[in-house]
């Protein structure tokens, strides 16, 4: 849980290029994935996704969320699988009484499915892995021209995935050290038993926000005119690699308008 | 005669998922009654051994007895009963709208008689002078008084060993005392302490055994005097002894003892040396 949305110190290739190009590679996948639902293309396009994390050494780090992934792409799949509904049957869920048929042609829409998701995801969460927030946020304001405060208010959200998971650990750490523990099945006892971890981390979110008012006041926020101190520059790489990408991306609009990948 | 030790660390490791390890090899035991300081710089891993007392960490290797029992076959709200803990941050377990009920919660999850939990409160609350606080909305209190909330929650489970975890920062000097006089008294009735601070003239009034960590590995371990005495290996975890024994250690060569630890201790020797010169000049 922890390295989920968390830029990962490394000195790969990947972590030099500049944010727009990442960006651009993680708006390629999106749109290339959206593009076909053939489950051979949408897998080769999730095998890309994890050649670049590896590249980038992060993998291993990505490995958590993409078990975690994992779960809910199993759910597409069974989903997909189970109400698709054409085609020829391969075998029932439940096999005596004939129901819950998955079909052929289901289950590789379901593979597909699956697959474009975790590409989607994971190619998101490599781009944050990364590239450190103050260059997004740089690049969003400067080649973007996103409004600052639309661009740390997005990046604040995100800053606040990890300390977030870290309360949670901390306050329910806290609580059972008081001889605290979830216990029994009754679902009304559960909800009320997360009270002790649910209401630490509500009040210490309010005084987090609150204080990060007060320091961004104190630090000149919305102060007037903003100036940058660094710069993030595209190099050659840079340019070369936004040019491929979008040239793969007219490419594949071309060959599925040629009626490729479709199924 | 064995003294049965009440905690017992054999050669624990730990790291945090696949990182360094954070804790090196540590190999140590607590007999009852004791009253240790864990000192060390920050981040050597202090915190971090001393949640292994109660189980919210498992040793990555090694074993950690608790009253002889292996703490990995049991649960952490089942270890709170013989391990108190007491966070650095208060603020991470305070969730009720008064005081008292705030102290409870720890005796209603252990399932004492109502009584016996109306009495442990009100006692606990005494102990930390919170008493006409009771009814009060903890967030209204500050921030060393929500502190106290957390000790007088800890306090109220009575378990043989309370482990502490930096119990004075943010306090001022006589709040700081009146959490450390709690403590001794809590030791003085038989508890086992284990406390975390930075503040080494705590550690020199109130503990009796010092165990120094440094970069996850044990630098030194024994009396407090002793340890003192020797400033170079403290050095290396950027520890100085408190003023009081270096101000001794550097009049050493007038014959006062390098382990000096209290004001009055030093003031006493003093004294006594000039009447012992005065008594042979004359
Ligand atoms: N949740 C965590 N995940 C990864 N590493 C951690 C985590 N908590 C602590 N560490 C690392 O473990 C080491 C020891 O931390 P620990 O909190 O035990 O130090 P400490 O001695 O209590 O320091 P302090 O005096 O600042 O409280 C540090 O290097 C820290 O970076
Ligand atoms: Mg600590």
């Amino acid at each position: 849980m922890a390295a989920v949305a968390e830029y990962i110190s490394r000195n790969s290739p990947i972590h030099r290029l500049n944010p727009l190009t990442k960006m651009i590679w993680a708006l390629s996948i999106l749109g290339v994935g959206l593009l076909f639902n053939d489950y051979r293309y949408l897998l080769a396009l999730l095998a890309s996704v994890l050649l670049v994390a590896a590249a980038a050494g992060v993998l291993r780090s990505l490995l958590p969320a993409a078990a975690g992934l994992t779960v809910f792409a199993l759910i597409l799949l069974l989903i997909q699988a189970l109400f698709y509904g054409q085609g020829q049957v391969l075998f029932y869920l439940v096999p005596v009484s004939n129901r819950l048929a998955v079909t052929g042609p289901g289950l590789l829409s379901g593979i597909a499915m699956a697959a474009r998701m975790m590409a989607l995801v994971l190619s998101f969460l490599i781009f944050l892995a990364t590239t450190r927030t103050r260059d997004i946020v740089l690049t969003l304001v400067e080649k973007l021209k996103v409004p600052y405060d639309y661009a740390f208010m997005f990046m604040t959200a995100l800053r606040f995935i990890p300390a977030f998971f870290s309360e949670v650990r901390q306050v329910s750490e806290a609580q059972q050290a008081r001889a605290y523990a979830v216990e029994g099945w009754n679902p009304v006892k559960k909800i009320r038993a997360y009270a002790p971890v649910a209401v630490p981390l509500v009040l210490l979110s309010l005084n987090k926000a609150d204080q990060l008012a007060m320091a961004m006041e104190t630090r000149g926020y919305s102060g007037g005119l903003r100036t940058c101190l660094r710069e993030a520059k595209m190099g050659v790489a840079d340019y070369g690699l936004s040019v491929l990408l979008a040239l793969l991306l007219v490419g594949s609009a071309a060959a599925r308008l040629a009626g490729y990948g479709l199924m | 005669m064995q003294r049965k030790a009440r905690i017992k660390v054999e050669k624990l490791t730990y790291h945090y998922g696949s990182g360094q390890p954070v804790l090196k090899n540590i190999s140590f035991e607590t007999g009852k009654g004791e009253c240790i300081a864990l000192i060390g710089q920050n981040g050597a891993g202090k915190t971090t051994l001393a949640k292994h007392f109660n189980g919210l960490h498992r040793p990555s290797s090694g074993k950690v007895y608790i009253d002889g029992i292996d703490t990995t076959s049991m649960k952490v709200s089942e270890l709170a009963r013989k391990v108190g803990f007491v966070f650095q941050n208060p603020d991470h377990q305070i969730f009720h709208d008064t005081v008292a009920r705030e102290v409870a919660f720890g005796l209603r999850n252990l399932r004492l008689s109502r009584r016996e939990i109306e009495e442990r409160t009100a006692a606990a609350l005494e102990a930390v002078g919170l008493t006409e606080h009771c009814r009060t909305y903890p967030f209204n209190l500050s921030k060393g008084q929500r502190q106290r909330i957390a000790l007088a929650s800890v306090l109220a489970m009575q378990t043989e060993t309370i482990v502490l975890d930096e119990p004075t920062t943010g306090q001022d000097f006589r709040e700081s005392v009146q959490i450390m006089e709690i403590v001794r008294k809590l030791n003085e009735n038989g508890h086992t302490i284990i406390f975390i601070t930075h503040d080494m003239s705590l550690v020199a009034r109130y503990a009796r055994r010092v165990l120094v960590l440094c970069r996850g590995e044990i630098l030194a371990d024994g009396d407090v005097r002793s340890v003192f005495a020797a400033p170079e290996i403290l050095k290396k975890t950027y520890l100085r002894p408190p003023q009081i024994t270096n101000l001794a250690r550097c009049l050493g060569r007038h014959s006062i003892p390098p382990d000096v630890l209290g004001v009055r201790e030093l003031y006493e020797l003093l004294v006594k040396m000039r009447s012992e010169k005065i008594g042979c000049c004359s």
